[in-house]
């Protein structure tokens, strides 16, 4: 049932999502261009500061010595991740007394904060203590979060023609110390005040209003209600702001404690966004050609809007179908599945299931949007249950991974698609294609077309994989084509580094006593864990080679037969190559997980 | 060479990035919490009297977190999956269902059961509950089919299945105790029976209604008392029932369906609940309900609640209650039963005739002015609807009640 709110309750709606992209806009522009201008090293920090700089910058790198110490550095991150996860138990700062994490969890949590991903297949509450959630997951959302900022900054180095394509571990360093330490401070402060707990104590333990409200023990006695709370505060701005989004606990950002209120909700979509944003500004100045970022940033804008006005349509301004009932009437089909009389429940603020109250009538749809298109993966509401059709906009956003993407890599993505789009257009017109003035041959061409097709070969071989055997069968929660979608979602986000999942799937071992672990856990811990090192760098790695191999050739001089990429024709050359690549890619697994799920019966065999 | 370098620009790296980002940092934001903003940064404790407080000895819950009420007297939360019961604050989660499952429009369903109202304008029974036609329909229908809950079982395979995961311990106890007809029923041992207790719990529903015809089950705590250590304790178990909370719940769905042509030609209207009240949240511990919910909470349970209690804290109602708790002889305590009936009837005259008006309304009122008073909205209605936190709510209303009590 569509639903039409009238007057107030309609501006309830759209008002979020306008005061969200309206805000981060605005401030993309200066923090744009104050990122330029740290990344450029046009920034001289006092002395002692210089003198720790020192210690890491080992001078100008060509593009395999910047690779190389990306993933020197990157093996180093894993191994000290692995180490301190796997020895949680005997370290400190555990006052709710965690034990150890089982072996094949701690390697896909090593890999999913390396890779900035933040795929969690354990329950922050639960599962961790607070030296690992400081000492491992905090850690790696600011380095990590580093490296896809450093690759673009390498890669626009290359692009733009520079010798060398700088220094990794200053990059790394600038990139952390200047940007996100101090952001983050203050963004932590203002997140206390507003009601995120900063504190080492462990879990308070309540006496409820009603006494037996939780239930009484075996020994008779009333329980309290036990409220996990920790560090919170340091962790949630890096959280976003690195387009992180591992939460502190199980829960996420939809968690009171990570998310208290409709203000820091609206402050955290902000904080999702504002890189990926900001970026392509700094991209557009560090190649002295805004027009040209403008191009980019014009397409990136129309893609995020559509895919966020489209989860708002079906999921706030759709009632949850499950409590209507649907009817099928397949012509031809044996059996006829009559629809069930409507359940009589009031849905007028829309899909209400898995929501929180206090963000907003359209908040849900609207963070879903924002965390999918950027890698975030963070959820203020549970997408394994938004409306069918609306589960596309996260589905869309980590596919194409580009409009904004994650900080960086989302670029670079965009970067490939623009080479192919570049590529396509040069043939139509009949001229060797080239892009900032260089030529785009083979060698050009094959680094962009392994950038591009690494993506849906590990989301869609696994996939089919995991639907094919037991290994998917017993780790679904929900039954049909919603259950594709479950394992579809998984490799997707695993692949496009989100790491937000539909949560419903049995993928957690937890603690290595755990008697009674998800079935097929380890696989899940394995497959993903792979997934996300290799979609993590191969289109890091590739474009940083393809940028370097553009910026060895001459420059072509600019001509009347140039085919010029800051103009709106291009605009719509590059939406169309996007819009046509990622449609030709992933068209099939839509129609069989949401698209399915739409248009089948629903309750779906009861 | 090249390598030591690198290596040592690496571990430089992670040094610094450790200290600045694992320690210098988090420890910062601790200090600045633990100095100036305290009752946050320890969690929004509140005590009972609502005032933020940062001993969890001192605290009734967190401004924050949801808390579970049961009371009719109270505003109730909505629905939640974290933990094993709902309002876990250390196992946060949501249900993870697809609107596709069936499990989701089933668990609606059975909330939906025990509240749903007839419209007032409804042609058959206006503002009446369905709850009893629910039970008269059920006593009804398992007259011609007293296999009823078997057929539901087989129709809705799902539902069966989480029936017997929510009920786990007490299906296995049943299984035990009837191991006899299950060995019987399925060709097996005794000692099979009870060495594969999750198998043999696929065919509960077939052998239950074998025993029970007529009859739906339930779960209901037993307390048992070990004769030698003579140490209770509370156990559940399996109990064919013919009406009460469970037949409500499982049946609102069968009846609805039985009852499809009356309902679209308009003869039986029924009151819509606010979705809220029966769609779970996404961390299991929101806290807060819709405006509209609570007042349909007040309307419909509260207000009826509040105005009992305020009865049974007069003098003499409450001396009687006292005796009636104490007695064991059954007709001696239906005796002071009907003289605490009495006594409330005297004391509600003396009051509605002093007020003007009947005490649910006063109740109401009062309550209805609370409800102003405590409404919230997401950036101040900027972006959605009118709000009230439940645990505030119920702190703040318990505080009013008591000074009416005195007025």
């Amino acid at each position: 049932m569509v639903l039409t709110p009238k007057g107030f309750a309609m501006w309830h709606v759209w008002s979020l999502p306008a005061l969200i992209v309206g805000t981060t806009i605005v401030l993309s522009i200066p923090i744009g261009l104050y990122l330029a201008w740290i990344v450029d090293g046009r920034y001289q920090p006092p002395r002692w500061l210089r003198w720790l700089e020192k210690r890491v910058d080992t001078g100008a790198q060509d593009w395999k010595q910047y690779a190389m110490a990306l993933v020197l550095f990157n093996t180093i991150m894993f191994l000290f991740g692995f180490a301190l996860l796997q020895a949680q138990a005997l370290l400190p700062l555990n006052p709710d007394q965690r034990g150890t994490l089982f072996p094949t969890t701690v390697f896909n949590t090593a890999a999913s904060f390396l890779t900035n991903t933040n795929l969690q297949h354990y329950s922050g509450e639960q599962h961790l203590s607070y030296f690992s959630q400081l000492a491992v997951i905090c850690w790696n959302m600011f380095v990590s979060a580093a490296v896809g900022f450093c690759s673009l900054a390498a890669v626009t180095r290359g692009l733009r023609g520079d010798p060398h394509m700088g220094n990794y571990y200053l990059d790394m360093w600038r990139v952390v110390v200047y940007v996100f330490l101090p952001i983050s401070l203050v963004t932590g402060v203002f997140f206390i005040t507003q009601g995120q707990p900063a504190t080492l104590d462990g879990i308070a333990e309540v006496r409820t209003v009603e006494p037996d409200a939780m239930g009484t023990g075996e020994d008779g006695k009333p329980m309290p209600q036990k409220i996990s709370r920790g560090p919170v505060a340091p962790i949630i701005p890096i959280k976003h702001y690195g387009t992180n989004g591992g939460g502190f606990f199980g829960a996420n950002s939809a968690h009171p404690f990570e998310n208290p209120n409709a203000l820091t909700n609206y402050i955290t979509c902000v904080n999702i966004l504002i890189f990926p944003f900001s970026l392509v500004i700094m991209f557009g100045r560090m190649l002295h050609n805004m027009r040209h970022a403008a191009v980019i940033y014009g397409v990136m804008l129309t893609l995020f809007l559509s895919m966020m006005t489209w989860a708002i349509y079906w999921d706030t301004l759709h009632a949850n179908p499950g409590l209507e009932g649907q009817d099928v009437t397949a012509r031809g089909a044996a059996v006829e599945i009559q629809k069930l009389v409507p359940l009589p429940v009031d849905q007028e603020l829309g899909n209400l299931e898995g929501k929180e109250l206090r963000f907003g009538t359209s908040a849900g749809a609207t963070f879903s949007a924002v965390t999918t298109s950027v890698t975030c993966g963070s959820v203020n509401c549970m997408h394994d249950s938004l409306n069918p059709l609306a589960g596309l906009t996260p589905f869309t956003g980590m596919w194409l991974n580009c409009f904004f993407g994650g900080k960086g890599v989302g670029l670079i993505n965009l970067l490939v698609f623009l080479i192919i789009g570049v590529f396509l257009a040069g043939l139509m017109v009949g001229r060797t294609p080239e892009y900032l003035g260089k030529k785009v041959e083979a060698r050009e061409m094959k680094l962009a077309m392994l950038a591009f097709l690494i993506h849906p070969i590990l989301i869609l071989a696994p996939t089919g994989l995991f639907t094919a055997t037991a290994w998917g069968e017993q780790s679904t929660s929900n039954p049909g084509a919603h259950g594709f979608s479950e394992i579809l979602y998984e490799f997707s986000s695993s692949s496009a580094n989100n790491g937000s999942g539909f949560e419903g799937l049995q993928d957690t071992y937890g603690l290595a006593d755990n008697p009674n672990p998800a079935p097929r856990s380890k696989h899940w811990d394995i497959a993903t864990g792979l997934v996300m090192l290799f979609g993590r760098f191969i289109p890091i790695i590739a474009p940083l080679a393809l940028a370097a191999s553009l910026a060895r050739k001459k420059q072509t001089p600019f001509t009347t037969g140039t085919l010029r990429t800051d103009t709106l024709t291009f605009a719509f050359v590059l939406l169309g190559t996007i819009v046509l690549l990622g449609a030709l890619t992933f068209m099939p697994a839509a129609v069989l997980g949401p698209v399915a799920e739409h248009f089948g019966s629903i309750p779906f065999g009861r | 060479m090249h390598m030591l370098k690198h290596l040592g620009a690496s571990l430089w790296l992670l040094v610094l990035t450790v200290v600045l980002c694992s320690v210098l940092y988090p420890l910062a934001l601790v200090l600045i919490g633990q100095t100036f903003f305290r009752h946050q940064a320890q969690g929004s404790l509140l005590d009972d009297r609502g005032n933020l407080v940062t001993d969890p000895a001192r605290a009734r819950g967190s401004r924050l977190i949801g808390q579970p009420f049961k009371g009719d007297e109270y505003f109730q939360p909505r629905p939640s999956n974290a933990g094993n019961s709902g309002y876990d604050a250390s196992a946060s989660g949501a249900s993870n269902w697809g609107a596709s499952n069936p499990l989701l429009r089933s668990r609606v369903a059975r909330q939906l059961g025990p509240i749903v109202k007839y419209r007032s304008d409804s042609p058959t029974k206006p503002g009446k509950p369905v709850r009893d036609d629910v039970e008269a329909w059920f006593k009804m229908t398992v007259k011609d089919n007293p296999e009823l809950v078997r057929d539901w079982a087989l129709e809705h395979p799902a539902l069966a299945e989480q029936w017997v995961k929510e009920n786990t311990e007490a299906v296995q106890q049943w299984v035990k105790d009837n191991a006899d007809g299950f060995a019987l029923a399925l060709g097996r041992s005794e000692e099979e029976i009870r060495n594969n207790l999750d198998w043999s719990a696929r065919f509960f529903f077939i052998l239950f209604v074998q025993r029970y015809p007529g009859s739906w089950p339930t779960v209901e705590e037993q307390t048992l008392v070990d004769p030698e250590t003579r140490k209770s304790k509370t156990i559940k178990g399996i109990k064919p029932v013919e009406d009460g909370p469970d037949v409500q719940a499982y049946c609102f769905e069968l009846w609805l369906q039985a009852n499809k042509d009356p309902i679209q030609k308009g003869t039986i209207l029924l009151e819509q609940v606010p979705a809220d009240m029966v769609m779970s949240s996404g961390s299991g511990l929101d806290p807060h309900l819709t405006l509209k919910s609570a007042r349909y909470q007040l309307k419909n349970r509260v207000a009826e609640k509040q105005a009992q209690r305020l009865l049974e804290t007069d003098l003499t109602v409450a001396r009687l209650l006292e005796e009636a708790k104490k007695e064991t002889d059954a007709s001696k305590r239906k005796q002071i039963e009907e003289k605490i009936d009495v006594a409330k009837a005297q004391v509600r005259k003396q009051l509605e005739d002093r007020l003007g008006k009947t005490l649910e309304q006063r109740v109401t009122e009062e309550i209805e002015k609370l409800l102003l008073e405590k409404r919230e909205a997401p950036l101040g209605g900027l972006v959605g609807v009118d709000l009230v936190n439940v645990l505030e709510l119920n702190l703040a209303m318990d505080a009013r009640m008591r000074m009416l009590n005195h007025e």
